[in-house]
């Protein structure tokens, strides 16, 4: 059952990464500062998963990279796009929807 | 610099090959883990790098992520790559038995030639035409894939029935094995006595050989090396329940049956009977046997495939 729900978990993660990440990215951030920002927020995500996927969406032009090389360790930090906005919009509204219809679906059964 | 970390993004360097951006990847993930060794414990040692860098993941593991290219067959078409290499090696198989009998080298398409050869090389030239069928649906199967269309593979549903065959109720395979066993022993007796089994007379007392000793007797053994494949092919069925046996021992008694049906086509007619028959009946027999043996051939071919085509797709669910 564990393992059922982890694989289950693993796949819903997927497309809520992605929602994540251009959230946190409204404020420029870099890729170990992110999985700090979750972890404080008691919400883990795997670091070798973070970055391909920060790869995957500054290719598709949602965010923006830049290495900052001023401090004593160079860093890249990202930051959401005009494009990322939009797609993140859209992703939140997908969301919504979803968390309505099972909030539905979840009442009714309480009141049966 | 750290030797074990520098080892590290060696090994997710060599994962990464040919994609451009690998530099980036690398200096992206050292800078991650000296990070996070520096600030969640005492300044980077090798010892602290060994257990942040064993937490971040297996070279191989991390490389995967950042690839996500297309597969080479598309997994819509991924189960007729064997279902398609077992028919064609099948079909593949049948022309090399075909070649070894008469030792005639023939090519089907401009790519698939079948070298004429012995019997024993079948053994060492089989393995080759298998990975020549593999190699051959790959390629295709690959650019079917490359190419993005909807192409819809064709299976033959009528032509080769592959549905698992029914088994036939135990009590009767046993009779029929009972039944070949007394034809086969029958047999035997009378090539023992007589060195064939082709005999006419009017009754037993006067029997005698139909055809001369020499091929009489190589025809007899072919043939009684059919009944004895077939008889114990019979008893196996009988004591076995497992499908994938019945289809292997199905399957070597038609390459025995085709090996046997060759070696008969190979006598010279004109020099077989031991009997005066008129020149005209001599043709006429000789043209409705070698039909009648090539029919049956074809016969045995075609059970041979659907075998073989049987046990690759077995072989595929499992």
């Amino acid at each position: 059952m564990d393992n059922e729900l982890g694989s289950i978990e693993t796949e819903m993660k997927r497309g809520f990464l992605q929602l994540l990440v251009l959230a946190v990215l409204e404020k420029d951030a870099y890729g170990y500062a992110m999985v700090q920002t979750f972890r404080n927020m008691d919400y883990e995500i795997e670091e070798n998963t973070l970055y391909p996927l920060l790869r995957r969406l500054e290719k598709r032009g949602l965010i923006k990279g830049k290495w900052e090389l001023s401090e004593e360790r160079p860093r890249k930090f990202y930051a959401v796009t005009g494009a990322g906005r939009e797609m993140r919009d859209g992703l939140l509204g997908i969301w919504k929807k979803q968390d309505t219809i099972i909030r539905h679906f979840m009442e009714e059964k309480r009141h049966v | 610099m750290y030797k074990n970390l520098e080892t590290y993004l060696e090994e997710i360097s060599h994962f990464l090959s040919g994609r451009e951006e690998r530099e980036e990847i690398l200096s992206e993930i050292r800078s991650h883990i000296l990070e996070k060794a520096e600030r969640e414990g005492e300044p980077a040692t090798e010892t602290s790098l060994d257990k942040i860098i064993a937490a971040y993941g297996r070279p191989r593991q991390v490389a995967d992520k950042y690839l996500d290219g297309q597969p080479i067959i598309a997994p819509a078409y991924q189960r007729f790559l064997f279902r398609y290499t077992w028919l064609l090696f099948s079909f593949h198989f049948v022309f090399i038995v075909i070649g070894a009998i008469f030792k005639k080298s023939f090519s089907i398409f401009p790519f698939l030639f079948i070298p004429g050869r012995d019997i024993a090389d079948i053994f060492l030239y089989t393995p080759t035409a298998f990975l020549t069928d593999f190699g051959i649906v790959a390629l295709v199967l690959y650019y079917i894939t490359w190419t993005g269309k909807e192409t819809k593979l064709p299976w033959p549903k009528f032509a080769i029935d592959l549905n698992e065959a029914k088994p036939v109720a135990r009590i009767a395979t046993m009779i029929g094995a009972g039944i070949m066993l007394a034809l086969t022993v029958v047999a035997v007796r009378l090539f023992l006595k007589f060195q064939t089994i082709f005999l006419i007379g009017s009754n037993f007392e006067k029997l005698r050989p139909l055809l001369l000793p020499k091929p009489g007797q190589l025809i007899s053994l072919a043939i009684l090396f059919m009944m004895a494949a077939g008889t114990i092919v019979l008893f196996i069925k009988a004591f076995s329940a497992s499908r994938r046996l019945a289809y292997w021992v199905d399957a070597i008694a038609d390459a025995i049956t085709l090996v046997m049906i060759g070696l008969a086509l190979h006598q010279p007619f004109d020099f077989l009977f031991a009997i005066d028959l008129p020149p005209r009946s001599l043709a006429w027999m000789h043209t409705s046997l070698t039909v009648t043996m090539l029919i049956f051939a074809l016969m045995v071919a075609f059970d041979l495939v659907k075998n073989l085509v049987r046990l690759g797709r077995r072989r595929l669910v499992k």
